[in-house]
């Protein structure tokens, strides 16, 4: 543990600095901070998001059969996610739930995205922060100690040293970083094969899938999952060597993106002999996920209930570039079991945007503010997702609901057990939930939860390989659109929580609230004065980086930013704030209103 | 034609709320009874938490001489092609 001392704000000499855009698709993210570099430490962070999508204000009106197609186009990597969620959400107002064997396809579609989006994040664009280059430029002391420290596990994936293993994440040239690239194409196609088309799935539908089941569908899916085993049997104890290795050269590294344990997941990969898509049920069948929802705070997992998380789920303003939606229509007053529904809940939530100009002390962000009301202490509490993968880990593995034999949750770790291979023994891994909610343990836990997948995948072939053996071919449930609905749909996008929440009024939709986990990670202050997660965890991050204001890469911000994985992080500018700034000009809409 | 709202100068609106999806009189195809009309495939109740399943015989795959396409023991399952 670092121990800082407390320097007034006002005594010190605060450099701004800023990075913006941080991330990729639209490049909308962007970090504004002030560092101390006399104490080594970020005193203040700002995160804001500078494009608006607008799909809750467009939806209304369509046909609720379209919201999965339209949905899957708010995020270029993990579309499908939304597509899945939003068909969870419409199966409920529909009121069918689709035959067993689309739901294992379901299950088998959305395994291969985490394997496939977490391998590309992790080896691809984490580690570009952690590689021998990147190292060499920000941290040269530390790789010279790194050429000098055995690998532990060298023997497992035959990396001498750490500076071997950071060697094999060198972008273009490394090993491991080629050998991923490889791997991501693998388990793309292996995604293809269930939901037709990566991103946006052509097979998903309300009521099943459009997938042939053939057993060769399935036997084409369980040959790359077993190449891909051999490669996670190696990447899962390179990634424990490296990580173990930045705790023991840089005392106090845990200190870094780190935040109070306030995480959620809404739970992932359906059961079909126990979910029926009804809401009164939706305790039950949550908790018969193979990914167990739940709400942790400080340690403590507070609720697996996914009525109660619904319930309190609240969408607060306070930094955002929206009217308030206090006197405008509530859809829902209360759920389909008679609990009274908030008015800043998803449902009753309308959108009314309002451009303006960027200010840092007053609204500076499109992204709203979501909050989960803890009712035990009435706290909006800033859940963030760890990045998908921890609150996973976390939530699973204290909740101890499952256990199928290649994933066991025990209550204090999970276990993976990984078949033999063709490379490879039999092989088991052991996710033990970590002393912090930090940098290091986000990036952890992806590598974890990609092997949770694969095991969990082959689960779900089994499942799916004996109805096909049966002739239970059948994927598709019909359906009627019901004049009036609402429904809910819970799920994981790759990098964290994700809800659709949907309103049907004569028979086309009136009230449609994606909320996936950027807004949750990304969210700025709220009106409570809360900020959101990537301000909290890099607001007195201490800085480990050797290099001084002038040639600062701010190495240690970006890796408590990227922990998140907010998207794949695509360009990075960045400028100094006593640097010469030619012009600033900010612009909410593209340019309309900027005077020429 | 531009105007200020909130200092910003907007432009005409220039988009119609979209035509609806469906056209009355065109059959759906999640419409209740599509599937019992399909021919080939028979239903086998319910399976889990209230699923539906049904099964297939190689009329779903071809109208001509199915009957000689099924499996020859009948306790294989019929796989039909798709």
């Amino acid at each position: 543990m670092t121990i800082r001392e407390e320097v007034p704000v006002q005594s010190r000499n605060l450099v701004e600095m800023s990075w913006d855009p941080i991330t990729r698709i639209v490049g909308n993210l962007g970090i504004y901070t002030k560092i101390d570099f006399d104490n080594n430490e970020v005193v203040e962070c700002k995160s804001t998001s500078s494009i608006f999508r607008g799909y809750s204000v467009f939806m209304k009106g369509k046909d609720p059969r379209d919201a999965h197609f339209i949905t899957s186009r708010i995020c270029g990597i993990c579309g499908d996610n939304h597509a899945t969620c939003s068909v969870y959400a419409q199966n409920m107002a529909y009121g069918i739930a689709m035959p067993p064997l689309a739901e294992w396809i379901y299950n088998l579609g959305e395994a291969a995205e985490y394997m496939f989006d977490h391998c590309i994040f992790q080896d691809n664009l984490v580690f570009v922060d952690f590689c021998e280059q990147l190292v060499g430029e920000t941290n040269p002391r530390l790789l010279e100690r790194a050429k000098d420290t055995p690998a532990p596990n060298a023997d497992v994936h035959g990396y001498k040293t750490i500076a071997d293993i950071m060697r094999a994440f060198n972008p273009f040239t490394g090993e491991k970083y080629k050998e991923s690239l490889a791997m991501s194409r693998l388990t793309r196609e292996m995604f293809c094969l269930m939901e037709g088309r990566h991103v946006h799935p052509s097979t998903l539908y309300p009521g099943g899938t459009g997938t042939v089941p053939t057993p060769q569908v399935f036997t084409d899916y369980m040959v790359r999952l077993m190449r891909f085993l051999d490669f996670v049997k190696t990447i899962v104890p390179m990634n424990d060597d490296l990580f173990d290795f930045f705790y023991e050269a840089l005392p106090g590294y845990e200190e870094v993106g780190r935040r109070r344990v306030l995480l959620g997941c809404w739970g992932s990969f359906q059961d079909p002999d126990v979910c029926d898509y009804r809401y009164q049920t939706m305790d039950e069948w949550g908790k018969a996920m193979f990914v167990t929802p739940g709400v942790v705070v400080d340690g403590e997992l507070v609720t697996t209930n996914l009525v109660d998380i619904n319930l309190g789920i609240r969408i607060l303003l306070g930094s955002s570039y929206y009217e308030d939606w206090e006197n405008e229509e509530m859809f829902v007053t209360h759920d389909p079991l008679g609990n009274p529904v908030d008015r800043r809940h998803p449902w009753n939530q309308t959108t009314i945007p309002k451009p303006q100009k960027r200010d840092l002390e007053g609204k500076y962000s499109w992204v709203m503010s979501p909050r989960w009301f803890d009712r035990r202490t009435g706290d909006h509490l800033a859940l963030d997702t760890g990045g998908g993968a921890l609150a996973r880990l976390w939530a699973t593995a204290l909740a101890g609901l499952v256990d199928i034999g290649y994933v066991k949750a025990t209550g204090s770790s999970v276990e993976i057990n990984l078949p033999k291979t063709a490379a490879m023994p039999e092989t088991s891994f052991e996710w033990k939930i970590p002393e912090w909610s930090n940098a290091i343990e986000r990036n952890r836990a992806r590598i974890y939860f990609i092997a949770y997948s694969a095991a969990a995948a082959f689960h779900f072939l089994e499942k799916a390989m004996e109805l096909v053996r049966a002739g239970e071919t059948k994927t598709f449930q019909e359906f009627e659109v019901p004049d009036e609905a609402i429904g809910c749909g819970f799920h994981e996008a790759v990098r964290g929580v994700l809800s659709h929440h949907l309103v049907i009024r004569d028979g086309k939709i009136a009230n449609y609230h994606p909320y996936p986990p950027t807004p949750w990670n990304g969210s700025p202050t709220d009106s409570l004065g809360t900020p959101g997660p990537y301000e909290d965890a890099v607001m007195g991050s201490p800085i480990f980086e050797e290099n001084g204001p002038d040639d600062f890469k701010g190495i240690d911000i970006m890796r408590a930013v990227r922990s998140f994985d907010p998207c794949l992080p695509c360009g990075v500018h960045m400028y100094l704030g006593n640097g010469k700034v030619l012009e600033q000009r900010h612009s909410p809409t593209l340019g309309l209103g900027v005077e020429h | 034609m531009s105007s200020i709202r909130d200092n910003l100068r907007v432009g005409k609106p220039d988009v119609k709320p979209d035509a609806p999806s469906h056209v009355p009189g065109i059959s759906q195809g999640n419409a209740p009874g599509g599937i019992e009309n399909d021919p080939g495939f028979y239903t086998t109740g319910e399976r889990g938490a209230g699923r539906p399943s049904a099964k297939s015989t190689a009329r779903r795959s071809t109208g001509i001489n199915p009957g000689a396409r099924n499996p020859i023991d009948p306790s294989s399952p019929n796989l039909s092609p798709a």
